[in-house]
């Protein structure tokens, strides 16, 4: 550290300091996996952050040319393994399109197919938000909320694990359907279920939501506004948190999210405590707003009950005809979309995958800017990423 | 001062609010059981079951095994693998049969006698293969699938456990619906080993084919 | 003087005594120091307290280690360990037994000596704290007519400890932590210095055992004595969490931040000697607290209620005689408190903890200081009035507070700067 030639007899003003580089991660309690962080940090002040990404990387894109479509359904599992339903579902839904294209080939997806989709994936939207939850707590520095939010999502996977077998990595939205059948007595569950929880939000929501050093940590920290969302492509709670009404369930409805009655829950100014629209802590709400709404789904499909039939479309074959697709739906952490190239073989020609985490990632350098080695870990962890979707 | 005040207040408050709910929670039960000790739910009431379908290790009864190898096909990660010889042209190692899965998961391999579909609110009778006469009702019945005869040899069956994916594609295109995941505790889940090798399985059972000893006494003089 | 069984010889033992206890254990069964010269008999007697203390303290943090673990699980819903003895009892002894066994790493590019001696200066400190506590009527090392500013003394000691481990680490992660550390120690020595401040105005003594000794009755207590204290007390609680670095103030260590701060690099027994001394630490700053506000060992069990004969008798009887009982619970109560907190609230970033002791505790103790003052100019010393009017006050301020002002004031602050002015002001 070489400090500069000073002359003894004034007194420095300004001190002198050397730019300290910290490789914050791969190993990082707090970098959600397997994110590095180069921080240029100037004492407590992050000069820059530039995140380095890629140790998860697991050929997801180049091995889906080599498989199947029923075989790529499981490895969309591994992408965002905390949402895995949703990633089954939106790889299904893009194959679904692209076999709807030519006539007669793709039946539709049956009505009780449909519903148990929606409730799967509604259930995989609250056990996402709910570890978001647990793990932004545990950021900031309150681990009980952790603990609970695996206690109430312990019980969604136990759901989970009736219905499909699995507890993480489900594979259980195929294309045309839903590969199984509700067990008996899988509704009653859950409804005891929603029962449990939906007072369990507003707990939590008083526990840790509404305390003052957590507002304190996270209002107006890293505050991404609109215009600075939708320039970094930035979809999901994230957008929402900024204050954008954007919901592709509402905006542009797939499945039959059109037949149900739900909010799109957005960040605002509460200048009472601080919060201003797009900051860490609005962000963090929108998430525990969107489990409310989600309950309201579920609670919309317990009253009208599952329609009989089958949950699965009779096809012949998954082989969808020659061309390409882009479909994109509304996962958990933001729209998830793939874009399918087909040569009318069962195989796919190219599969890419836009997430929404990376592009979320995207933006973490210029949030983090100018703020504090503590603010980092708020703003990881607020935007909620998961490195498996990111690197793939 | 007002904001000053409020900040102190708002800090005490919900402070306070936080430890309310931790406290009470400090007071209840705990969710958590111990997981190798607590085993079942017959000694404790709380610890959970593994519900029925659950994806667990691989197994496959390789008597009813027909070596279609649709099963290797499909396994996204290649974990299995399979070698058959086909069988003379007319013979068969054993006839078909039903397989009756009923609607609490269970399931009755045997020949079901009369209709092979039988109506409603009937009472199916079935002879299993190991000699036993079963009778169910048709409402129990949740499909029947029909057991091809045997036309290979199998001299490979290997699923390596280590590889596996657990996606469970392969009990599903299983046409005989010999290829199952365990879906209780002490087979399904709890089978680490020390050594990778022994993750493979092998499954072929050479001595299931055994010709009588002359005809095998006859191939060696024919080489 | 044998013990016996007699409770007439205990009174007399604990209570009419004003020597401390381990200086009457060696008159009486080694008079031979006595006859020593002054100097070295008073070494000598001085070694063998010690010797009685570092015995006897360390098992403290066992205690405590567990104790945390099982508040902290109870609190998340699971159970805590459960394996080692019965309901885990055991536990912390066979982690020790493994700490020891540990490899014992010292960073090739750290600084080889200072890395070795941090442990054993903050082992060292946090233990020597509780030379001057009192922990009943003569149970006490040493009778300092300073102890309580011996205290303040040493416990700012650790602090070095602290530095010096985050430097010799070679670590920046440690670095960070140990700078934390200090900018923190070092503020919140204030605030407490000055809830001590306003302490001794009243009890008008730096001596441990005179502030005790003017606590008798629960209305004598120093926190009930003038609204002030009362407030002062809370904030010599909440300053005392910070500078024993727990949530929400346990920057230095903070786990999802840096890891473990400080003590990154550390493995095996010098590991433990910080697990040791932190545990240590909270027990100190909580009996301290209850020494200068709860009454310190003024019993809260009336002796009357206690069995007369019998060996259970007599020792309850000893225990609750000497003070160490009224000590004790107080203590883990606040103990107690402390780990419920901890599991409780999120962590504070820097420049909030900073703010929260420069522009919060400090002006409140100032003006407590000032009330402790005006509260002693107004009312003669120990007059039952003055107690009846700061009682009535404290009841009266807690259902203004929480009851109407909380209603307006909960309608919340102006927001805090922006984050956008924070950071072109981080930048230039």
């Amino acid at each position: 550290m070489a400090a500069p030639q000073q002359d003894s007899k004034f007194i420095e003003l300004k001190p002198f300091t050397d730019e300290m580089i910290v490789s914050m991660g791969p190993q990082h309690p707090s970098t959600h996996g397997v994110l590095r962080l180069e921080l240029k940090l100037d004492g407590e002040i992050v000069r820059d952050a530039i995140p380095h990404i890629g140790y998860l990387h697991r050929c997801f894109e180049k091995h889906s040319e080599n498989l199947s479509y029923q075989q790529i359904i499981p490895f969309t599992d591994r992408m965002d393994y905390i949402a895995a339903m949703n990633m089954n579902w939106g790889f299904c839904l893009a194959v679904e399109e692209l076999m709807a294209a030519e006539e007669g080939k793709f039946p539709g997806v049956p009505e009780r197919g449909e519903y148990l989709r929606i409730l799967i994936g509604e259930l995989n939207r609250i056990g996402s938000h709910l570890l978001s939850f647990g793990t932004y707590g545990m950021d900031i520095g309150a681990f009980t909320p952790f603990l609970y939010a695996f206690r109430d999502r312990e019980k969604i996977l136990l759901l989970f694990e009736k219905i499909c077998g699995a507890r993480l990595t489900y594979n259980y939205i195929r294309v045309g359907g839903v590969s199984r059948d509700t067990p008996p007595g899988f509704m009653d569950e859950v409804k005891e279920f929603i029962d449990y929880f939906e007072p369990q939000i507003d707990l939590y929501n008083s526990l840790l939501t509404a305390n003052r050093i957590f507002i304190e940590r996270t209002a107006n920290v890293a505050v991404m506004d609109t215009e600075m969302a939708i320039n970094y492509g930035i979809t999901g709670p994230n957008l929402r948190g900024a204050g954008l009404q954007w919901d592709l369930r509402k905006d542009e409805p797939y499945s039959i999210y059109d037949r149900f009655d739900f909010d799109v829950p957005v960040g605002r100014d509460i200048p009472e405590v601080g919060v201003v629209a797009g900051d860490c802590w609005n962000r963090y709400k929108v998430r525990m707003d969107e489990m409310k709404e989600s309950v309201r789904i579920i609670r919309q499909i317990l009253d009208s009950g599952l329609p009989d039939g089958p949950v699965q479309a009779e096809l012949k074959a998954v082989r969808p005809p020659k061309g390409e697709i882009f479909h994109r739906s509304e996962a958990p952490r933001g729209e998830l979309g793939f874009y399918i190239i087909s040569d009318g073989t069962p195989k796919p020609v190219r599969v890419k995958a836009k997430s929404p985490c990376f592009t979320a990632l995207s933006a973490l350098q210029e949030l983090s800017r100018g703020l504090m080695v503590a603010d980092i870990i708020a703003i990881i962890g607020s935007i909620d990423i998961v490195m498996g979707e990111v690197d793939r | 001062m007002r904001h000053y005040l409020s900040n102190i207040y708002l800090g005490v408050y919900t402070a306070l609010v936080g430890m309310r709910i931790t406290f009470k929670q400090m007071l209840q039960p705990s969710v958590t059981h111990q997981y190798p000790y607590d085993r079942s739910f017959e000694q404790k009431k709380n610890v959970r079951e593994i519900p029925k379908g659950y994806r667990g290790k691989l197994d496959n009864r390789i008597e009813d095994c027909i070596g279609c190898k649709k099963c290797e096909l499909i396994c996204p990660v290649d974990c299995i693998t399979i070698a058959t010889q086909k069988l003379p042209k007319g013979e068969r190692l054993w006839d078909s049969m039903n397989v009756v899965h009923l609607k609490d998961r269970t399931e009755i391999v045997g020949n079901i006698e009369g209709d092979e579909k039988p109506a409603s609110n009937t009472t199916v009778t079935i002879n299993t293969r190991d000699d036993r006469t079963v009778n169910v009702s048709s409402e129990e019945i949740a499909n029947i699938v029909e057991r091809k005869p045997v036309i290979f040899y199998l001299d490979q069956f290997d699923i390596d456990m280590s590889l596996c994916m657990y996606c469970g594609l392969c009990t599903e295109v299983c046409p005989t619906e010999c290829l199952i995941m365990f879906d209780n505790l002490s087979d399904g889940v709890e089978y680490s080993t020390f050594d990778r090798t022994d993750l493979i399985y092998e499954f072929a059972k050479p001595e299931m084919y055994e010709q009588p000893a002359d005809e095998s006494t006859e191939a060696e003089a024919a080489d | 003087m044998p013990l016996s069984l007699q409770t007439e010889n205990l009174h007399q033992f604990f209570v009419q005594s004003s020597e401390s206890w381990a200086q009457r254990f060696v008159q009486e069964h080694a008079p031979v120091l006595t006859h020593l010269p002054a100097p070295l008999g008073e070494l000598l007697i001085m070694l063998a307290c010690c010797v009685i203390f570092v015995a006897v303290v360390p098992l403290l943090p066992l205690g405590l280690v567990l104790a945390e673990r099982k508040v902290s699980a109870h609190i998340q819903d699971r159970v805590g360990p459960m394996r080692v003895g019965p309901h885990g009892i055991l536990q912390t002894l066979a982690d020790g037994v493994k700490l020891i066994f540990k490899e014992d790493h010292i960073p090739r590019e750290g600084d080889k000596f200072l890395f070795v001696v941090s442990p054993y200066i903050i082992f060292a400190c946090s233990f020597a704290v509780f030379a001057a506590i009192p922990f009943g009527q003569s149970i006490l090392v040493s009778e300092l007519n300073i102890g309580i500013f011996y205290i303040m003394a040493i416990s700012s000691v650790i602090v070095m400890g602290v530095i010096m481990a985050g430097w010799a680490s070679n670590s920046k992660w440690s670095l960070l932590g140990a700078m934390r550390s200090a900018a923190q120690i070092v503020s919140y020595e204030i605030p407490i210095g000055l809830c001590i401040l306003t302490v001794v105005m009243l009890a008008q003594s730096l001596n441990m055992q005179e502030i005790v000794k003017g606590q008798d009755g629960i209305g004598n207590w120093l926190i009930f004595r003038t609204p002030f204290t009362f407030i002062a007390f809370f904030v010599f609680f909440v300053s005392a969490i910070a500078e024993v670095n727990r949530t929400p103030f346990d920057l230095p260590e903070a786990e999802s931040e840096l890891v473990a701060g400080f003590h990154t690099e550390y493995s095996g027994m010098r590991f433990a000697l910080f697990f040791i001394a932190e545990y240590a630490n909270m027990f100190a700053v909580s009996a301290i607290a209850v020494t200068l506000f709860l009454g310190g060992w003024h019993g809260i069990v009336p002796t009357e209620m206690l069995p007369e004969s019998g060996i259970l008798g007599f020792v309850l009887r000893a225990i609750t005689l000497s003070g160490l009982l009224g000590v004790v619970i107080k203590t883990l109560f606040l103990v107690f408190v402390m780990m419920w907190i901890r599991w409780t609230l999120p962590r504070l970033r820097v420049d909030q903890l900073m703010n929260l002791c420069w522009k919060y505790f400090i002006p409140i103790s100032f003006f407590n200081i000032l009330g402790v003052g005006i509260w002693g100019l107004i009312f003669p010393k120990d007059s039952l009035l003055s107690i009846i009017i700061s009682i009535v006050a404290i009841i009266l301020g807690l259902i203004f507070t929480f009851g109407v002002l909380g209603k307006s004031l909960s309608k919340g602050p102006e927001p805090p700067p922006n984050s956008a002015e924070r950071r072109v002001s981080a930048t230039t």
